[in-house]
C-alpha cells in the first residue's frame, strides 16, 4: 500500500502555511537572516527565524500556553494539515490517528535556559516548569493533546534524514492497520546555542546566501520551523517508496549511502535535494550525476535555510507540491560548475519526484513521492 | 507464516522470538552477573559522584563504574572521545553477538532519553565559563541521540537504518514494541532493539526539581514511597521471524508476544490518577497477544516510586490483573529512562528463563489504594511463563510489552 498525502502544514521563515509559501519560493524571495545573540561578549550568529506574527492564530489551548517554540511551531504545522484535509470534507477519526513527531536538537532553548540556572545558580534554582518541555516529546504530547490522540504516539529524533525515518514508520502504522491517518510532524528551533555549536563543527556559516552544490562547500545557514504530512490512503501524491538508507562513519562515505538511495529509488524521477552548503552537497552531487543525470535538481534550502530535523518534511511539502504545480520553483544561489540540472522555475518536473535527505551527523534516507 | 494458537486460538500471526540479548546496569555487565544481582536483590543505588547533588534533595542513583564500562578493546583515540552512552551500548551489543555471532538486523530500532547530553553540558559550561573549547567539537558530535546507537553499529559492521525512539521514559519499551510489530508483520526478519541512557547532570536536576526523585530510599508501590532514584544502563535485544530463528538453529531466549502503546492527555508529566493510560496499554498488549489476564504470571511494573505513577499504575494493574506477582526492579537500578524498558524486559527474559520473580526491595508496606501481590523484598522461585513488562513517561506515552517463555 502506498500511503497518500492528504493534508500539509507548513511553518517556515518564510511564513505558513503551503501556498504561501510556495509562492514565495516560486518568486524566487529568500528568507531574511536575523542576528541571534548568546551572552554579552559572544560571537554572534545569522539564522533564518520564524517571524513572530507567524503563529498569532493558533487556539487558546492550555498546553501551548507555556510551551516552546519547537511545541508551538509543531503545533500550527500540524493543526495546518489536519485542517487541510478536513477541508476535503476528510473524516479523522482521534481514535485511529497516530502521531509521528520528529526532531533533532528538540526544545533547544528551553533546555538551554534550564541548565543556564543551574550553572548560575546551582541546582537549587532549576526550574520545574522548564523541565519537563525539555523532553524531546514534548511536542508530541502537546499535539496528541490537541487533537485528542490517545493511541500510537511516537517521537523519533536524528540528524537531517529523520523526517523520512518518521514517514517511514508512519507508512507502516498504516500498514498493519494500527491507526487509519497518521500525522507526521517535524520541527526546530533555532538558538545561539546551536549557531555556535554547528560553527564550530564547521558546518555553519557567518552569513547568507546558502550556496548549493559548491566546491568546496561553504556552510549553511540554520534555521526553524516546522513541516505536518497527514497519512492515509487518501490525496492524489502518494509516497511510492521509501528506503530508510542507512548510515556513514564519516562524511566522506555519505556519497555511497547517498547514491545506493537514489539509485534504489529509480532514475526516473526528479529530486529535491537537502544540499544545504556543507559537505552533503557533495555526496548528493555525485550520487545524482552517476545514477540521476537527467534529474532536475531542486533544494529548499539557499530560501529556507537548514532546519535540521524539519528539513526532510520541507523537502517532502516541495516535492509533493511541485508534483501538483508540476514545476519547481527557482533554484537559488548554486554553483554552475556543479553539472546538474537545476530547475529555473520554467522546466516541468516530471510524475515522479524523490526526497534525498542526507544529515549533517550520519544518517542518510529518501523517498519517492508519485503523483 | 508460522502461526500459534494462544488460549482463545485466534491470534495467527508471525511469531517473534528473542533470539539474542545484551545488558550493561547497574545490575552488571551482561545476563549473568544481571541475574546473580537480581537473585540476591541488590540495591545498586549510591551517592552520586559524576557531578555536584549538594544542592539537590536527592543525592543517590545506581550508576555504572567507568573503569568496567571503558573495556581495554574499547581504547584508543577515537573511542576516548565516544560518550559513556556509547560505550554503554558497545558493551550491551558485544555480549549479544557473544550469544548471536551472525544475527544482522535489516533495521536498529532503539530508545532513549537524553543521548549524550553530559557533553552538551560540558559544553555549555565551557562556554558560559569562557573555558578552553578546544573538545567542543567531540562533545557536539558525540552528543545527538542516535550517536551512541551508530558509534556501536560502526562497531560491529552493521550499517542497518537506525529509528531512535525518544518518547521519554516509554523509549525502551517503545523502541522493543516497534521492533515486535516490525518483525510480526512479516515485512522484517530480524530487528535490532533496546534502550539506552546514561546519567547526566541535567536531568537529574530536573526530577530533582520537580520533587520527583527521593532523597530516601526508592520504594515502588510502598505505602509511604517518596520518589524515585535515577540509573543508567542499555539493553539490547536481537529479535527475528521465529520460523527464521528455528530454521538456523539460534538459540532462543524467549518470545514477545503482545505489545500495546497509549497515550494519556491528562498532563505533559503527571498520569491520570484513574490508570486509564496506563491500562490502556496493558490490555492492548493482552489483545495484541491473543491473551487475557488471567494468563499473565508477572508484571514487572514501570514502578518509579513517584506517588503518582504508583497510584495510576498500582491501581490499573489491580483491576486488570488481580492478584498477579508484581515487582519494580528500579528499587534496585533506579529508573534509567530510555534503557529502562529494555532492561526490563532483559529481565523478565531472565526471568522466565531462571524461573524466579525479581524482587521488589525496600518494600515495608501496602498502600491500601491499590491492592498489589508485591514480589517484597527477596526474589522468588515460581513457575512462570508470561511477564509484562510497563514504561510510562512523560507526555503522557505508556507503553507495554508481553513475553512468554519458549519450551525448552
Amino acid at each position: 500500500m502506498s500511503p497518500g498525502i492528504a493534508g500539509m502544514g507548513w511553518v517556515t521563515p518564510l511564513g505558513r502555511g503551503v501556498e504561501e509559501v510556495w509562492n514565495r519560493l516560486t518568486r524566487e524571495d529568500e528568507a531574511t537572516a536575523q542576528i541571534v545573540s548568546g551572552q554579552e561578549g559572544t560571537k554572534s550568529y545569522q539564522a533564518f527565524l520564524v517571524p513572530d506574527d507567524t503563529l498569532k492564530n493558533l487556539p487558546p489551548h492550555p498546553r501551548l500556553r507555556r510551551a516552546s517554540a519547537i511545541s508551538r511551531f509543531a503545533a500550527a504545522a500540524g493543526l495546518d494539515a489536519i485542517a487541510q484535509a478536513k477541508a476535503i470534507n476528510l473524516n479523522i477519526d482521534p481514535e485511529k490517528l497516530g502521531l509521528v513527531f520528529a526532531a533533532s536538537n528538540g526544545g533547544v532553548a528551553y533546555t538551554k535556559r534550564f541548565y543556564h540556572d543551574i550553572v548560575r545558580s546551582g541546582a537549587q534554582s532549576a526550574s520545574p516548569l522548564l523541565f519537563p518541555e525539555t523532553v524531546f516529546n514534548a511536542p508530541a504530547s502537546h499535539l496528541a493533546a490537541i487533537l485528542g490522540v490517545n493511541g500510537a504516539s511516537y517521537t523519533v529524533v536524528g540528524d537531517g534524514a529523520v523526517g523520512i525515518l518518521a514517514i517511514k514508520m508512519a507508512s507502516e502504522l498504516l500498514e498493519t492497520g494500527t491507526v487509519d491517518h497518521c500525522l507526521v510532524v517535524a520541527a526546530e528551533e533555532a538558538d545561539w546555542i546551536l549557531c555556535d555549536a554547528y560553527h564550530k563543527w564547521r558546518l555553519v556559516k557567518s552569513s547568507p546566501p546558502v550556496e548549493p552544490f559548491c566546491d568546496p562547500p561553504h556552510g549553511t545557514i540554520l534555521s526553524e520551523g516546522a513541516g505536518a504530512v497527514l497519512l492515509g490512503d487518501e490525496g492524489k501524491v502518494k509516497v511510492a517508496a521509501i528506503n530508510a538508507g542507512g548510515n556513514f562513519s564519516h562524511q566522506r562515505k555519505a556519497f555511497q549511502i547517498v547514491e545506493q538511495i537514489v539509485q534504489g529509488l529509480g532514475q526516473n524521477a526528479d529530486i529535491v535535494a537537502s544540499a544545504n552548503g556543507t559537505f552533503v552537497d557533495l555526496a548528493e552531487r555525485d550520487a545524482i550525476k552517476k545514477v540521476a543525470a537527467e534529474s532536475l535538481v531542486y533544494s529548499p534550502k539557499p530560501a529556507l535555510g537548514e532546519s535540521v530535523g524539519a528539513g526532510a518534511l520541507w523537502q517532502v511539502i516541495i516535492a509533493a507540491h511541485a508534483l501538483e504545480k508540476k514545476r519547481f520553483p527557482p533554484l537559488l544561489h548554486f554553483d554552475r560548475k556543479a553539472g546538474l540540472r537545476f530547475p529555473t522555475g520554467a522546466e516541468e518536473v516530471r510524475p515522479e519526484v524523490i526526497v534525498s535527505s542526507c544529515g549533517l551527523n550520519q544518517q542518510a534516507a529518501g523517498l519517492r513521492l508519485s503523483h | 507464516m508460522l502461526s500459534f494458537n494462544a488460549s482463545d486460538g485466534t491470534n495467527t500471526k508471525t511469531r517473534v522470538a528473542v533470539v539474542a540479548a545484551g545488558i550493561v546496569s547497574p545490575l552488571g555487565f551482561g545476563l549473568q552477573d544481571t541475574l546473580g544481582s537480581l537473585r540476591k536483590a541488590t540495591d545498586c543505588v549510591s551517592p552520586v559522584s559524576r557531578f555536584d547533588v549538594s544542592r539537590c534533595r536527592c543525592k543517590t542513583a545506581a550508576q555504572i563504574p567507568d573503569d568496567r564500562l571503558i573495556r581495554s578493546g574499547q581504547k584508543g583515540r577515537k573511542k576516548a572521545r565516544l560518550h559513556r552512552a556509547s560505550h554503554m551500548m558497545i558493551a550491551a551489543l558485544a555480549e549479544l553477538f557473544e550469544v548471536d555471532s551472525s544475527f544482522q538486523p535489516e533495521v536498529t530500532i532503539i530508545g532513549t532519553t537524553s543521548g549524550g547530553m553530559s557533553y552538551g553540558e560540558d559544553y555549555y559550561r565551557a562556554v558560559q565559563q569562557h573555558a578552553n573549547l578546544r573538545r567542543s567539537p567531540e562533545w557536539i558530535a558525540n552528543y545527538p541521540p542516535q550517536k551512541p546507537v551508530l558509534d556501536a553499529q560502526h562497531e560491529f559492521g552493521i550499517s542497518a537504518p537506525c529509528f531512535v525512539i525518544a518518547n521519554a521514559c516509554a523509549s525502551g519499551t517503545n523502541a522493543i514494541g516497534r521492533a515486535f510489530e516490525c518483525v510480526r508483520s512479516g515485512k522484517y526478519n530480524r530487528v535490532l532493539t533496546g534502550g539506552y541512557d546514561a546519567i547526566s547532570e541535567l536531568v537529574f536536576v530536573g526530577f530533582d526539581s520537580l520533587q520527583a526523585a527521593t532523597p530516601e530510599k526508592c520504594r515502588p508501590f510502598d505505602r509511604d514511597r517518596t520518589g524515585m532514584v535515577l540509573g543508567e544502563g542499555a539493553a539490547v535485544l536481537a529479535l527475528e521471524n521465529f520460523e527464521s530463528a528455528v530454521k538456523r538453529r539460534a538459540t532462543i531466549l524467549g518470545e514477545i508476544v503482545g505489545y500495546g502503546i497509549s497515550t494519556d492527555n491528562h498532563h505533559l508529566t503527571q498520569p491520570d490518577p484513574s490508570g486509564t493510560g496506563p491500562k490502556r496499554a496493558m490490555e492492548q498488549a493482552l489483545r495484541s497477544a491473543g491473551y487475557v489476564a488471567g494468563q499473565v504470571d508477572y508484571i514487572n511494573a514501570h514502578g518509579t516510586a513517584t506517588p503518582f505513577n504508583d497510584a495510576a499504575e498500582g491501581k490499573a494493574i489491580s483491576e486488570l490483573f488481580g492478584e498477579v506477582p508484581v515487582s519494580s526492579t528500579k528499587s534496585m537500578i533506579g529508573h534509567s529512562l530510555g534503557a529502562a524498558g529494555a532492561i526490563e524486559a532483559v529481565i523478565c527474559l531472565l526471568a522466565l528463563q531462571s524461573q524466579f520473580l525479581p524482587p521488589n526491595i525496600n518494600f515495608r508496606a501496602p498502600d491500601s489504594g491499590f491492592p498489589l501481590n508485591i514480589v517484597a523484598n527477596e526474589s522468588r522461585d515460581s513457575k512462570i511463563e508470561t511477564a509484562l513488562s510497563n514504561s510510562f513517561g512523560f507526555g503522557g506515552t505508556n507503553a507495554s510489552v508481553l513475553l512468554r517463555k519458549v519450551a525448552a
